[in-house]
């Protein structure tokens, strides 16, 4: 049998900014109830959910890093750009074939704005994970960012009430963005996580983007936000 | 872009033809007012975020959308601009929508509009006090305020309904997954049936309870052009059919068909009154039975049809998806057909000279 190779970043280069808006071919699940995660995690069985999103997840360094941190949890990567997924697929089929371990761990190429609640069911994730989004800088591009006040009513959708969203950017303003945007939507609050919280920890180092950002000796800056009940309704109920 | 409505409070149709809105009640039909008259700006307006401009109205005037309730009638016009009416049809307030609106509810203490960026507003009676609802990433294509007041319902030109909870409409109470295609209108039937059609030529029947669809109906002739109910009968249009179809509990029967002369624009009914547009532009009113059309009667009064705007609205074309990537992927397949080639004929090559070594050893 052919060995699977570890993939060279040479041969999957990409433009870095894809409209998110625009038509692409995308392959997505009518409804969650369709979905064959067989497809990305052969070992998946029905009883098993996919728990972990990262959203825009490049070349897949924060699920190599989680994988084996969290062997138990099914974990999928979103990535618009069709070659940086294709590098993602190769790199945990060369990874599979190595370890037992990275099992729990694919990526799907598709349109995390529009097909999140296609993949996913109310309430199924635990954690999702926006590192280094796409500044879109351009005034006109912001409808192209990954946090929006419309957008946060599907990650709510997607999360169950306690799950956590964590956010790194190197942009300062991108960051304030986030936060601005999280802490005045109701059904999101600021989060400290404890020191037992693993996944905070390896937030920065374990992008290809952070590593490039310490590299450089850039700054990187960090949010974590909690889902939280609807106050809205909290309030009708308690009248 | 609704231009035929049923008014149940005044059981009388309303029609938009270019800006002008009639009323039609027994066959005739009367000129209300002239919608679409961009207001002037004043102090009430809401203060406009630093850096950002006021909405202007901009293109043509002409209706695309009436929403009733008891004292008051709502109006969408192509040029962005909202306004309400009192039932005397005197404006009572107008203002500019940030972009073009695609439906409008209404209710005594609220209007609700969508638009064609795909996001939801409300604003107070007196059309000031804006506030953001919703956004989808694609045009919202129907919308729906449920009559209890409890939820918004939305439906994009990317395949989805969407369930939201009202005034607090960021927590989404579900989606309805199943169409493949824009969804184009959508109807409450009941408090847990809700009926849809999109571009996938789909009628579907969906349960509330369970967000499952319980009956799907093919379409019998190509696209669907709109819907519409007089419980319990549910007319479906295509561009040159009438389906009637019964509801009984939780399934649709089909009654009867009726197939016109003309291309449907657009479709209204009452218990008892079938009111049809078709391209030509021509208004007829069926009598309307026991689930069947019949008696087709013109319609009397002074009623200038041919000021009837139409337009092939840009959100109704198919998605055409740009196509995947197969030439990276056949490039990709040859790099490493070669690379493994090279392999190989390394490999041989090393073997070759083992072999060699190996004879020159023994010899």
């Amino acid at each position: 049998m052919t060995k699977v190779k570890y993939p060279q970043k040479r041969n999957y280069r990409q433009r870095a900014h894809s409209n998110p808006l625009s038509d692409h071919s995308f392959d997505y699940p009518v409804s969650p109830d369709v979905m064959d995660w067989t497809k990305l995690y052969p070992r998946f069985k029905p009883e098993n959910e996919v728990k972990f999103c990262d959203i825009g997840c490049g070349y897949g360094g924060l699920l190599v890093t989680l994988s084996p941190m969290f062997p138990e949890t099914y974990m999928v990567g979103f990535e618009i750009r069709v070659k940086v997924s294709d590098y993602v697929n190769d790199r945990f089929l060369a990874l599979r074939q190595d370890n037992e371990v990275y099992h729990n761990a694919g990526v799907i190429r598709t349109n995390a704005m529009k097909y999140l609640p296609n993949f996913f069911r109310k309430g199924q994730l635990e954690k999702m994970f926006i590192l280094y989004p796409d500044p879109h800088f351009k005034k006109c591009k912001h409808k192209w960012r990954i946090v929006s006040e419309g957008l946060l009513a599907e990650y709510a959708y997607v999360l169950k009430v306690g799950g956590l969203v964590y956010t790194v950017s190197d942009v300062k303003e991108v960051h304030d963005w986030m936060v601005e945007h999280f802490t005045n939507f109701p059904l999101f609050e600021r989060y400290d996580p404890p020191a037992e919280d693993k996944a905070a920890q390896v937030l920065i180092g374990s992008t290809e983007e952070g590593k490039k950002v310490l590299r450089n000796k850039g700054q990187s800056w960090t949010a974590i936000f909690k889902r939280v009940e609807d106050p809205h309704l909290v309030n009708c109920a308690g009248t | 872009m609704s231009v035929l409505h049923y008014d149940k409070h005044t059981n009388s149709f309303l029609l938009g033809v270019g800006a002008n809105l009639y009323q039609l009640s027994d066959n005739r039909a009367k000129l209300l007012v002239k919608c679409g008259e961009v207001p002037e700006t004043t102090e009430k307006e809401e203060p406009i975020k630093e850096g950002e401009k006021a909405p202007r109205a901009e293109g043509p005037a002409y209706i695309t959308g009436v929403a009733t309730c008891e004292g008051r009638v709502a109006v969408i016009s192509n040029n962005k601009v909202v306004e309400t009416f009192d039932r005397d049809f005197q404006r009572v307030a107008s203002t500019v929508a940030i972009k073009r609106a695609t439906s409008v509810q209404i209710t005594d203490k609220t209007v609700v509009i969508s638009d064609k960026a795909g996001d939801a507003y409300s604003y107070s009676t007196d059309l000031t006090d804006r506030k953001y609802l919703l956004g989808h990433v694609s045009v919202v294509m129907d919308m729906i305020l449920t009559p209890d007041l409890n939820f918004l319902i939305t439906c994009d030109r990317d395949e989805k309904i969407r369930i939201s909870h009202f005034p607090n409409c960021y927590n989404i109470h579900s989606y309805l997954l199943g169409h493949q295609e824009y969804v184009l209108k959508i109807l409450l039937l009941s408090p847990n049936l809700l009926l849809s059609v999109g571009g996938d030529q789909k009628l579907i029947l969906w349960d509330l309870s369970t967000s499952q669809p319980v009956q799907t109906l093919p379409s019998p002739q190509e696209d669907y052009i709109t819907i519409s109910y007089s419980p319990p009968y549910i007319l479906a249009c295509n561009s040159r059919h009438v389906t009637v179809y019964k509801l009984t509990d939780t399934t649709l029967t089909q009654t009867s068909q009726l197939v016109t002369d003309h291309d449907i624009i657009d479709v209204a009914s009452s218990d008892s009154r079938v009111a049809l547009l078709t391209r030509e532009p021509k208004l007829e009113i069926y009598q309307f039975s026991e689930g069947v059309m019949s008696g087709k009667c013109e319609v009397e009064g002074e009623i200038d049809l041919s000021q009837f705007k139409d337009s092939v609205l840009p959100e109704k074309k198919k998605v055409v998806r740009t196509a995947g990537f197969a030439e990276y992927f056949e490039r990709k397949r040859k790099r490493i057909e070669e690379e493994n080639l090279k392999e190989e004929s390394k490999q041989a090559h090393i073997n070759l000279q083992e072999k060699s070594k190996e004879t020159h050893l023994k010899g």
